[in-house]
């Protein structure tokens, strides 16, 4: 703060009045600029500004009298800061968005155009349900009719629930990940005396065959690009029950003699269909068998359920003609599937996968 | 054959026009008008009230009551000597520093002070209602003043259009094409260029080679007269001058008034960083209003009771503006498609709906 | 009735306006004694002398800034800029004042004028002749712009674009001053400005065009009817402002859209258009809106420019599409 003191204004004068100011507090002046005018007895006189700067306070009011030697005027000390502009005024910082990485579009299942989507509402038309026929996979008005009419003819939509819900997430999130390969035969078991246990045989032939070829006994965790090759043998069967499939595991298939695996599998069976099996009885299968031709059907491309790397299919046991030591002959056969995830299994490995499976079940009972 | 011996088939004379010395003294016959002295104190009071208004808005804008405000320290001599000399059926376009013409013609102080604060109001003006508003775009305006003179000239009218700009704007095209346009024509136009040595930041050395602006009108085929522009009895008789030149059918005249912008640019201007304060210190010696005041006092026709008289009437109705000022409330937003065109095409009544915080479209 | 060119209809509105209205002036370069490059302005001197038909020096800024001044003291002026080309000194006067000058002074000054200036290319013109920059202008608040098609509205349009109390840019397009005829009374009636022109109806797919283009978009229609395609061809003729409601109506109608524009693609005046459809005609698209247009870059000069032009050919192509999608 500099103060301006009222200087002499000559001829011996001691006080002086203050007519008016030219300048108001926070005003900026410069040098010589007038600030007030005094008056004396002789005159007005205009008082000029020492400095630059600008006034933080100003002494008095008109009519005052201000004495000779006394504060007139106070400055502020520096000049006014840079406001960094020529009009108007520049707001306060801010901190400035930072950029990221722009989430990349998802990709669009339906391609509708708004009148069709319309109408579809219109028509309550699941848009979903709808093939589309126009340029670019866009459903069309007339896609939409057909479904609609195709849908009064259908039932009503149930939703899933249950153990057919978990179905069709586990089967869509394997047909996803999984690399399906299938190879077929068939098993000449024409030499099994009657009343053989199919599915034992056939647990006991798949344990044979991981003996034989390993690689198909396995765990496969695709995003660590990891395969784990299991020593015990632990098989999922697949159990189809009232509610929907499922399928428990009968454990340690390897090292347990048949009428102990038959006693685990009834227990299995008979949990499966009073619904009462603990779900670790669910987990931690090593390869898997479906032997739906206990209802019918030959051959089938199944599903791999990840971490598992293959799953056997065993159809409907029939008669059918072979050639049998060099002539035609009616036997007796095993409709074999086997169906591997070809990211990490060979067609070599599934070849003499099935190879194994095939010669264990051939041997007579 | 050597330069000297080409003969010379163009020459080009500027005069200069002054009257009173720095001191109020003066320097040769003073024009007819001076010998009224009631001429002089009304010319005066002019300076003074345009000074004490300009103060009082910065205060304004200081205490955040008034947007960026352009002060015209120093150069009350020129708008009103220049006003001075117009009729109320000529036509000012004026630069954005010019408020001691846009006072002397008749707009409220409240009217400048709504225009500074943000409000298109302020433009209504109840100055002329053919005057220009003020213009931003610095020389814009020279091609309005030839379009209007030419529109006077069409219609036979004994009007005169008298524009106003700064030696920045002197740089600029559109001053050259208007001016050229009207020297073409013989338009009744007078141009001023106010020339207070700055453009913002930018001397006057870096704005021109010319060695005088007034000589810019040489070559749109019409003379030019610098002026000193701290002098308000020689810028009235210029403008007088050229006034009636015009109007008599004479063609356009250019007048440079020399003088210095005392203050900052604007009020978000800090000219310290540009310009020494000693060059400041000295130019004030040069001021207008102290100079004509020299010469009244000389001439015994004003005193310390008229100076304190005045200074109060001008506090006083300073005030009263101020305050017709801060009590007008903002239009409603609506207001913003108003006037927009003659009829608001209904295409935008839903926007403006929008605004008026009715449904939108 | 008489059958004009464009441009003579251009003339004809010209002159009748000087004829009624005394305060009506015409400025521009060569416009006095030669006539206009293109004889737009040609006897009007003769008839109605150097006064009110002035010959301007070479600055475009000064010809804009002129009919700003001229224009608030009451007169009538129509500058003439011989090229679209050279219209952009004249933004500054167009933007900063003419648009806003009823605006920022309350309506105690406006802005009566008009700023003529052939538009867009196909004439085989060297550099910088063939500029279509519409948009530009269409975007200033308080400006209006218009584009006749034809003569008749060429005669329509001028007229009341001079005898409109605010600034008009009228772009006159240059390949068809000649190539396009019609009939014209010279009967001193002025088509409505803000307004769409329906010219030809349809109901599969709605055609909007403006300018030269519009005669191609009527080809492209004519052809398109061959195959069983019925489309409705709208000439929008003001683009500032723009006639929405009639655009809506019809896009509503045919569920279908393809604007056609001589200009570059992106930010062109179809872009706006495009967004008015999506903000308020969704619902009723059975296709995505097509936009045939200028290709984003300069346009070419004369051995390229029919290929920058939208063809017949691309027109129908667009439109074909659309029409797949139901």
């Amino acid at each position: 703060m500099r103060q301006f003191i009222l200087p002499d204004l000559g001829e011996g004068l001691e006080e002086a009045e203050i007519v008016t100011w030219h300048v108001n507090e926070g005003d900026r002046v410069v040098v010589d600029q007038p600030l007030v005018s005094l008056e004396t007895d002789k005159a007005v006189v205009e008082v000029p500004s020492p400095w630059s700067g600008r006034i933080a306070r100003l002494f008095g009011g008109k009519g005052d009298l201000i004495k000779v030697g006394a504060p007139l005027v106070e400055f502020a000390e520096g000049a006014q800061g840079d406001t960094g502009t020529v009009v108007g005024e520049l707001g306060q910082e801010e901190k400035a968005a930072r950029a990221e990485a722009p989430t990349p579009a998802p990709a669009r299942s339906l391609q509708v155009l708004p009148a069709v989507r319309a109408l579809a509402r219109k028509l309550d038309v699941d848009l979903n349900l709808v093939q589309a026929s126009g340029p670019g996979g866009t459903i069309t008005r007339a896609d939409v009719e057909r479904a609609a009419k195709s849908l009064a003819e259908a039932g009503p939509a149930e939703p899933l629930r249950g153990m057919r819900r978990a179905m069709a997430q586990r089967m869509a999130a394997a047909h996803a990940e999984v690399v399906r390969t299938t190879v077929n035969d068939e098993a000449d078991i024409d030499d099994w005396r009657k009343g053989e246990d199919v599915t034992i045989r056939l647990v006991r032939a798949i344990a044979s065959a991981c003996q034989a070829e390993p690689s198909l006994n396995a765990w496969y965790n695709a995003e660590a690009g990891e395969r784990r090759l299991i020593k015990r043998i632990d098989i999922g069967i697949a159990v189809d029950t009232e509610g929907g499939l499922i399928v428990p595991v009968l454990r340690n298939v390897g090292e347990r003699d048949a009428s102990d695996l038959r006693a685990g599998l009834d227990r299995l069976r008979a949990d499966a269909a009073a619904r009462s099996i603990p779900p670790e009885e669910l987990r931690g299968a090593t390869i898997t068998l479906s032997n739906f031709g206990m209802i019918g059907g030959r051959f089938a491309n199944l599903i791999v359920v990840p971490p598992q790397v293959a799953i056997v299919g065993a159809g409907r046991i029939d008669q059918r003609v072979l050639v049998h030591n060099g002539q035609p002959a009616a036997r007796r056969v095993l409709p074999l599937s086997l169906t591997f995830d070809h990211r990490v299994v060979t067609g070599g490995e599934a070849a003499r996968f099935l190879v194994a499976l095939k010669s264990d079940l051939e041997r007579p009972s | 054959m050597a330069d000297e011996e080409l003969p010379v088939i163009a020459r080009f004379e500027v005069r200069r026009r002054s009257y009173l010395a720095l001191d109020g003294t003066v320097l040769r016959p003073l024009p007819g008008f001076a010998s009224d002295t009631n001429v002089l104190i009304s010319l005066y009071r002019g300076m003074v009230l345009t000074r004490a208004f300009d103060l009082k808005a910065v205060s304004l804008q200081r205490t955040g009551r008034l947007g960026t405000y352009a002060v015209s320290l120093g150069q009350e001599a020129v708008s009103v000597g220049i006003a001075s000399a117009m009729r109320e059926e000529d036509v000012v376009l004026p630069s954005y520093r010019d408020n001691g013409t846009l006072l002397w013609r008749g707009t409220k102080m409240e009217e400048i002070l709504l225009f500074w604060g943000g409000d298109e109001r302020g433009n209504l003006s109840s100055g002329p209602a053919h005057d220009f508003p003020y213009c931003i775009p610095v020389a814009s305006q020279a091609p309005h003043a030839a379009g209007v003179a030419y529109a006077f000239k069409l219609r036979k009218e004994p009007r005169v259009a008298v524009c106003l700009f700064g030696d920045g704007a002197t740089s600029k095209g559109d001053v050259w094409e208007a001016m050229n346009f009207a020297g073409v024509h013989k338009l009744p136009v007078v141009f001023v260029a106010n020339n207070n040595q700055w453009a913002i930041s930018v001397p006057l050395q870096l704005q021109t080679a010319s060695q005088t602006l007034a000589q810019k009108a040489i070559a749109a085929g019409f003379s030019g007269e610098q002026v000193d522009g701290n002098d308000v009895i020689a810028m009235r008789a210029a403008a007088e001058d050229a006034i009636v030149q015009a109007r008599a059918g004479g063609g356009p005249r250019l007048i440079e008034a020399v003088t210095y912008r005392l203050s900052d640019h604007t009020t978000a201007d800090d000219a310290a960083r540009y310009r020494p304060p000693e060059e400041v210190q000295a130019r004030w010696k040069e001021e207008p209003i102290a100079r004509l005041r020299a010469y009244l006092v000389s001439q015994k026709a004003w005193g310390k009771s008229q100076e304190e008289e005045l200074a109060a009437d001008c506090q006083k109705r300073i005030e009263a503006a101020i305050e017709r000022y801060l009590a007008t409330a903002p239009r409603a937003p609506a207001t913003m498609f108003d006037h927009l065109y003659a009829e608001l095409p209904r295409t935008y009544a839903g926007q403006r709906a929008e605004l008026s915080g009715g449904s939108d479209a | 009735m008489p059958e004009v060119t464009l441009v003579e209809a251009v003339n004809l509105a010209l002159a009748r306006a000087m004829e009624e209205d005394a305060n009506v002036v015409v400025l521009g370069e060569d416009v006095g004694v030669n006539g206009g490059v293109f004889r737009a302005t040609v006897g009007l001197q003769q008839r109605f002398g150097a006064e009110r038909v002035i010959d301007t020096p070479l600055a475009e800024l000064l010809i804009s800034g002129l009919c700003v001044g001229m224009a608030a003291q009451g007169l009538r002026p129509v500058g003439e800029i011989q090229f679209m080309g050279f219209i952009y000194p004249c933004i500054d006067q167009l933007v900063n004042h003419a648009s806003r000058l009823r605006n920022r002074t309350q309506g105690r000054l406006s802005c009566p004028m008009v700023l003529r200036t052939p538009h867009g290319g196909g004439i085989r013109a060297p550099e910088h002749h063939s500029e279509s920059t519409e948009a530009m202008l269409a975007h200033i608040p308080g400006l209006r712009v218009v584009m006749p098609s034809c003569p008749e509205r060429a005669y329509g349009l001028l007229l009341a674009a001079i005898r409109d109390p605010d600034p008009v840019v009228f772009l006159e397009p240059t390949r068809i001053y000649r190539a396009s005829k019609g009939q014209v009374e010279d009967n001193g009636e002025a088509l409505p400005l803000d307004v769409a022109f329906v010219l030809r109806q349809g109901r599969d797919v709605t055609l909007i065009s403006w300018g030269a283009a519009v005669k191609e978009t009527l080809a492209a229609a004519d052809e398109l009817a061959a195959e069983g395609i019925e489309a409705e061809v709208i000439d929008l003729a003001t683009l500032k402002p723009y006639d929405e409601e009639t655009v809506l109506a019809s896009v509503t109608r045919t569920g279908r859209c393809v604007i056609v524009h001589e200009a570059a693609r992106t930010g062109g005046f179809g872009a706006e258009i495009a967004a008015l459809l999506a903000e308020r005609g969704l619902t009723s698209l059975l296709a995505p809106i097509a936009r045939v247009t200028g290709y984003d870059t300069i346009m070419p000069l004369p051995r390229l420019e029919q290929r920058y032009i939208p063809s017949v050919a691309r027109i129908v192509a667009a439109t074909r599409k659309v029409c797949q999608f139901s």
